[in-house]
C-alpha cells in the first residue's frame, strides 16, 4: 500500500544551510495494518506524512501510495489518502455538514451517493448534533471529528494521521483511537504518527521509532521488545533516543 | 484543470466571504455610509469657511481719495462686490501702531506683523496717494494733458501695495479677496474719469468677445467624469481586490486551513482560479457600490450647494451619459482582473494576513504613477502609451467614455493584450507560489544580511535561482535605463563605437559574468559554454538566413505602423556611414552586442528562469526582458519575437555558441541589407521577383518571405529533434502533465 524508500527532505535554512529534516528512511505499511510513526517533536513524522500526502515534495527517494507517486502523480495519491493533522484545521465559517460536503464534491462524489455516504458518517460519528455548526463555534473534539469524516468522504483505502489525538480529552481521544482500529478492521492502511508511548502500544501492528530524521528502529511492538530487550516500552523509546543523541555527541567531537 | 472544481471553489469563497463581517463592512456598509457621511462633512466645513471674514489692516486710509469709495466705515465699499453681502468677508481696521508717514520702518513692522498673523494681510496706501491721483484728475479734466504725458503721471503714482503670506490659507485668501476688490475699484476710478470728460463709458470696451461651446451637453458631461471616473474605478477595483486576497491566502495560511485544501484532490491552479473569481468579483462590487454611492452622494451635494451658494458656473452637472456608464462597466472587468491576479500573487506571498498588509504599499507605489500618468493633459492614447499596462487601459477607457471609438479601436489589440498578458503572468507566479513549498511553509527567519551573504555563496547551486535570473534582468534594466539617460548621442562613428561597445561589455556581459561566477557553482553551464553539435552551428546560420527576410518585413511593417522620428533615423545613418570599413562595423554593431546580450539574456538569465520549469515559459520571458532592453519600441518588439527563437535554440542545443552564431548572423545581414539591398533592387536585372520598393525601404517581395518561412520552420524542426538536456524541474512538469491527463481519462 505504501513504499517509502530513501526518503529524505532538505530545506535550506539561512543559518544552518542544507538542513536535513528526513534523512533517507525507509519502510512499507499493508492493508488492514496500522503503521505508528513514534518520535519526539521535531523528528521528522509531520515531514514524511506532508510528503506522502503531496502537500511536500521530496528532496530525495521514492515514496508510493498504492503504486502512484508522490512526486509525479501526487493528484492520483491524493484521490488515495485521508489526511487528518494537527494542521489541517476546518473552516471557521462553514458548517460541520458543509465542510464535509464541500471536500466530498472537491473528489467528484456524485451527489445522491456522497449524501448518503455524509448521513452514514454523520452517524457513525456521532456528529449529527454539530451538523450545522459553525467551525468557529467548535470545540477541539468537535473539529478533529469534522476532520476526520473529511478524511472519509472518499472513502479512501490509505489514512494518514499526524498527532491526531493532540489537544483532544481522554474521551474524544478514546473515541477517536476506537474509530481508527475499526477503519483497520475494514482494511484501510493506515499511517499513525504520535509521540505518546500508550497509543502506539494500544494500537499500532508495525511501529518505527523516528528521532532527527532517521528510523532508530522498527518493527511489531514484540519485535522492538524482543530486540532491545526492554519490555517497558517508554524506557525502550527513551533509550533509543538517547543512545542515539550520545553517538550523534561523540561523532561530533571527535570531528 | 477541472472548471466544476474552480466552480466549488469559488462558491465557497464567495459565501466564507460574505459570512465575514469585516468583508462585508468594506465592500458594502463602508462605501454607502462613508459617501453621504464626507459629503455632509464637507458641505458643513465649506459652509464654516465661507463665513469667515478676512481681517485686513489698512495703513494710510486717510490717503485714499473721496470718489469713488473704497471704503465704507469697517468695510469695503459694497458697490466693489459681486453680490453686497459679500463686503463681510474682508474686515477692515486701521493699522493700530505708529500714525506717521509711511516709511522702510513701518513696511517692516507692517510685514512682521503678517508673518505672525496678527491679521490676514495689510493694505498699504502710500502717503501722497490721493494726493497725486486728485492732481491727475484736475489735469485730465482741464484737458491739458498730452497723451503721453497722462501716461507718464499714471506710471510716477505709486500704487498701494498687498502685504500678505504665501504661506498662510487665510492670508493666501485675503490677498485674493482684496486685490479683486481693488480691481474693481480701479475700474470705477477709470470710468469716473471717462464720465467726467465726456467720453461715453462703451469706449473702454469697443467690443465684447463671444464664445460659442459646441460641445453637447452629454459629451461636456463626459468629458469630465472620463477624467474622474476611472481613476475612481480603479482605485476601489484595486482596495477590493486586495482584502480579499489578503483573507483568502495568507488568511487562509495562517488559520490553517490551506493545509486542508492542498491535500484535497483540488490541483493548484484549480485552487488559483478559485480563488481568482472570488477576489475579481468582490473587486468589482466593491468598485460598483463605491461608484454608486459617490454618484449618488456628489449629485445630491451639487445640488445643495448650487441652492445655496447660487454659484455661477458653466461646468455641467449630473449624471454621466449613459454610454459612458456603460463602458465603465465594460473595462471594470479587465481592470478587476488585472488587480485580483496582482493582489492574489502578492497574498500568496505573505505568511499572515498582517504580513500581506504590508505589501498594499508596495503595490500602490507601483500601481499609482500608472494611474495618475493618464491624468497628465499631454498623454494620449498612442503606441508607446498603450503598452504601458494599466495607464493603457486606462487612456482607452477614457478614449471609450468621451465616444472616441476611432483610437479606442485602434489600440484596443495592444492594450487588451497587454493586459491579458499581465494577467496571465500574475496568475502564473501565483500557481507558482502555491506549489512552492518555500513560500507555503515558510517560517519567520530572522534575516541578517551576513547570513544571507554567506548563504549565497555556501548554498549556491549549479546553476541560478529563478530570482536570480529576476534580478540580474532587472539590475540590467536599471542599469540601461539610468546610466544610458546620461550619455547624450555621439557625434562621430568613433563616439558611436565606443559607447556601443562600452555600454554592451557594462550593461550586459560584466553583470552576467560576474553573477554566474559568484552566484552559480557552474558557470560555465549556467552560461551554456559548451561545445555544440558540430552539425548544430552551419544549422544556426543557415536559420539565421532563411529568417532574415521574414525579420526585414516585420521591421518595416513595425516602422510603417510606428514611424521612428525621422531625425533619429537620419542621424543613426550618418553615424553608421562614418565606420572605416564594413568589417569593423560588423564587428561593433552585429557581434560584440551578439556576444554580450547572449551571456546575459540566453546564458544567465534563461538558464534562471528554467527552474520555473515550463521551458516556453523561460524562453518567452527572457525574450520579453531581451526586448525591452533594447529601449526603443520599435526594435523591442522585433528583437522580442528574435529572442524566442533564440532562447528555443539554446534550449535545444545547450550552447550559446550556437545562439551567439544566429545572432551574429541576424544582425549582419541586417547591416548588409540596409547596405546594399536598396543597390541591388534598383542594378541587378531580375531582382524584381526577389524584391519591391515600399514606402519605408526595399522589402522581399511575399514569395520569397513565405517560401524562406516555410524552410526556417523546417530547419526549427531539425533542431526539435537534438537531445536537449531538461532540468529537473521541466522533467517533473513533464510527469505531472502526464498524470493530470491520467487523471482526466
Amino acid at each position: 500500500m505504501i513504499q517509502v524508500s530513501e526518503l529524505t527532505k532538505t530545506y535550506s535554512d539561512l543559518r544552518r544551510g542544507q538542513f536535513v529534516a528526513v534523512d533517507r528512511i525507509s519502510f512499507h505499511a499493508m492493508q488492514g495494518e496500522i503503521f505508528g510513526l513514534l518520535g519526539p517533536n521535531g523528528a521528522g513524522k509531520t515531514t514524511v506524512l506532508r510528503i506522502l500526502s503531496t502537500i511536500l515534495r521530496p528532496s530525495a527517494g521514492i515514496a508510493t501510495v498504492n503504486g502512484y507517486d508522490v512526486l509525479t502523480e501526487p493528484a492520483l495519491v491524493r484521490h488515495q489518502i485521508g489526511f487528518v493533522s494537527a494542521n489541517t484545521a476546518v473552516y471557521d465559517r462553514m458548517t460541520a455538514w458543509e465542510l464535509v460536503e464541500y471536500f466530498g464534491r472537491l473528489y467528484g462524489i456524485e451527489r445522491s451517493l456522497l449524501r448518503e455516504r455524509m448521513e452514514n458518517l454523520f452517524e457513525r460519528l456521532k456528529m449529527n448534533d454539530i451538523r450545522d455548526l459553525l467551525g468557529s463555534k467548535m470545540s477541539t473534539g468537535m473539529k478533529q471529528k469534522v476532520s476526520v469524516a473529511r478524511a472519509l468522504v472518499h472513502d479512501p483505502p490509505v489514512l494518514i494521521f499526524d498527532e491526531a489525538t493532540a489537544g483532544l480529552d481522554v474521551l474524544v481521544g478514546r473515541a477517536l483511537l476506537d474509530t481508527i482500529s475499526e477503519l483497520r478492521d475494514q482494511g484501510k492502511c493506515i499511517i499513525f504518527s504520535t509521540h505518546i508511548m500508550r497509543e502506539v502500544e494500544r494500537l499500532c501492528d508495525q511501529i518505527a521509532v523516528m528521532h532527527r530524521g532517521h528510523i532508530l528502529s522498527a518493527g511489531t511492538l514484540h519485535e522492538l521488545i524482543e530486540q532491545h530487550e526492554e519490555d517497558d516500552m517508554e524506557e525502550l523509546f527513551f533509550r533509543l533516543i538517547s543512545d542515539y543523541d550520545t553517538r550523534h555527541e561523540l561523532a561530533n567531537v571527535e570531528r | 484543470m477541472k472548471w466544476s472544481n474552480v466552480q466549488l471553489i469559488f462558491l465557497r469563497e464567495v459565501r466564507d466571504q460574505l459570512r465575514d463581517r469585516r468583508t462585508l463592512f468594506t465592500i458594502a456598509v463602508l462605501p454607502i455610509f462613508l459617501y453621504p457621511l464626507l459629503g455632509m462633512i464637507f458641505i458643513q466645513v465649506s459652509q464654516f469657511t465661507r463665513q469667515y471674514p478676512a481681517q485686513i489692516h489698512v495703513v494710510g486710509a486717510e490717503q485714499l481719495p473721496m470718489a469713488p469709495q473704497l471704503l465704507d466705515g469697517e468695510r469695503f465699499s459694497a458697490e466693489l462686490f459681486d453680490f453686497a453681502d459679500e463686503s463681510n468677508l474682508l474686515e477692515v481696521t486701521p493699522y493700530p501702531g505708529l500714525d506717521g508717514p509711511v516709511g522702510d520702518e513701518l513696511t517692516a513692522m507692517v510685514e512682521q506683523s503678517v508673518r505672525d498673523g496678527e491679521c490676514d494681510a495689510v493694505l498699504i496706501v502710500p502717503a501722497t496717494f490721493g494726493q497725486q491721483l486728485a492732481e491727475f484728475r484736475q489735469k485730465l479734466a482741464r484737458k491739458s494733458l498730452r497723451r503721453d504725458q497722462a501716461s507718464d503721471i499714471i506710471r510716477q503714482i505709486p500704487g498701494p501695495t498687498i502685504v500678505y503670506d504665501q504661506a498662510r490659507d487665510e492670508s493666501r485668501v485675503a490677498r485674493d479677496r482684496l486685490s479683486r476688490v481693488l480691481q474693481l475699484w480701479r475700474e470705477k476710478m477709470g470710468h469716473a474719469y471717462l464720465a467726467e470728460n465726456q467720453i461715453p463709458l462703451a469706449v473702454a470696451r469697443p467690443f465684447l468677445a463671444k464664445e460659442t461651446d459646441v460641445a453637447p451637453e452629454a459629451k461636456k458631461r463626459a468629458a469630465i467624469w472620463s477624467k474622474v471616473l476611472p481613476f475612481v474605478v480603479l482605485i476601489w477595483a484595486l482596495t477590493g481586490a486586495f482584502y480579499p486576497a489578503i483573507d483568502l491566502c495568507a488568511g487562509e495560511k495562517e488559520r490553517g486551513t490551506l493545509e486542508t485544501l492542498l491535500c484535497s484532490p483540488a490541483q493548484r491552479s484549480e485552487i488559483v482560479w478559485g480563488k481568482l473569481l472570488t477576489i475579481m468579483l468582490f473587486s468589482m462590487v466593491t468598485s460598483l457600490l463605491n461608484l454608486l454611492s459617490m454618484g449618488l452622494t456628489a449629485g445630491m451635494m451639487m445640488r445643495q450647494l448650487q441652492a445655496f451658494q447660487k454659484i455661477v458656473t458653466d461646468m455641467p452637472l449630473g449624471l454621466p451619459p449613459l454610454p459612458s456608464l456603460a463602458w465603465l462597466l465594460v473595462a471594470l472587468v479587465p481592470i478587476s482582473a488585472l488587480f485580483s491576479a496582482l493582489s492574489l500573487a502578492l497574498a500568496a506571498l505573505a505568511r499572515s494576513a498582517k504580513e500581506g498588509q504590508y505589501y498594499l504599499m508596495p503595490l500602490l507605489l507601483v500601481t499609482m504613477p500608472l494611474m495618475v500618468l493618464p491624468s497628465l493633459p499631454s498623454v494620449q492614447l498612442d503606441p508607446v502609451t498603450s503598452l504601458i499596462p494599466v495607464t493603457g487601459l486606462m487612456l482607452m477607457l477614457r478614449a471609450l467614455m468621451e465616444s472616441d471609438y476611432g483610437a479606442a479601436a485602434l489600440y484596443a489589440l495592444p492594450v487588451l493584450a497587454v493586459t491579458g498578458a499581465c494577467c496571465l503572468l500574475a496568475i502564473r507566479w501565483a500557481v507558482d507560489q502555491f506549489n512552492n513549498e518555500s513560500v507555503l511553509f515558510r517560517e519567520s527567519e530572522q534575516f541578517e544580511s551576513r547570513a544571507w551573504l554567506r548563504h549565497l555563496v555556501r548554498d549556491r547551486g549549479d546553476t541560478p535561482t529563478v530570482g536570480q535570473a529576476m534580478l540580474c534582468a532587472l539590475f540590467i534594466l536599471l542599469l540601461r535605463f539610468f546610466i544610458s539617460s546620461q550619455f547624450s548621442l555621439p557625434a562621430d562613428w568613433t563616439g558611436l563605437a565606443t559607447l556601443t561597445v562600452l555600454t554592451q561589455v557594462a550593461f550586459f556581459a560584466i553583470p552576467a559574468l560576474l553573477m554566474a561566477g559568484m552566484l552559480t557553482r557552474k558557470p560555465g553551464e549556467t552560461l551554456l559554454l559548451r561545445t555544440p553539435r558540430w552539425l548544430s552551428l552551419p544549422a544556426a546560420v543557415l536559420l539565421a538566413v532563411l529568417l532574415h527576410p521574414a525579420a526585414i518585413s516585420l521591421s518595416m511593417l513595425i516602422q510603417q505602423t510606428y514611424p521612428l522620428p525621422e531625425q533619429i533615423e537620419q542621424i543613426s545613418r550618418t553615424l553608421l556611414s562614418g565606420a572605416p570599413n564594413l568589417w569593423v562595423l560588423i564587428l561593433v554593431i552585429a557581434v560584440v552586442p551578439a556576444i554580450c546580450e547572449e551571456l546575459a539574456f540566453r546564458g544567465f538569465i534563461l538558464s534562471g528562469l528554467r527552474h520555473l520549469g515550463h521551458r516556453w515559459w523561460a524562453i518567452v520571458l527572457s525574450s520579453i526582458f531581451f526586448g525591452v532592453a533594447h529601449g526603443i519600441m520599435q526594435q523591442s518588439i522585433t528583437a522580442t519575437v528574435l529572442g524566442v527563437v533564440i532562447g528555443y535554440l539554446a534550449v535545444q542545443s545547450s550552447s550559446l555558441f550556437v545562439c551567439i552564431l544566429f545572432h551574429v548572423t541576424h544582425n549582419s545581414l541586417a547591416i548588409l541589407s540596409q547596405e546594399f539591398l536598396q543597390q541591388y533592387a534598383q542594378r541587378l536585372p531580375g531582382s524584381d521577383w526577389l524584391l519591391e520598393t515600399s514606402e519605408v525601404g526595399v522589402v522581399y517581395t511575399w514569395p520569397v518571405v513565405a517560401v524562406t518561412l516555410v524552410m526556417a520552420l523546417g530547419m526549427l524542426q531539425w533542431f526539435r529533434h537534438l537531445p536537449q538536456q531538461l532540468y529537473a524541474e521541466e522533467r517533473l512538469q513533464e510527469a505531472l502533465s502526464h498524470q493530470t491527463a491520467r487523471a482526466t481519462t
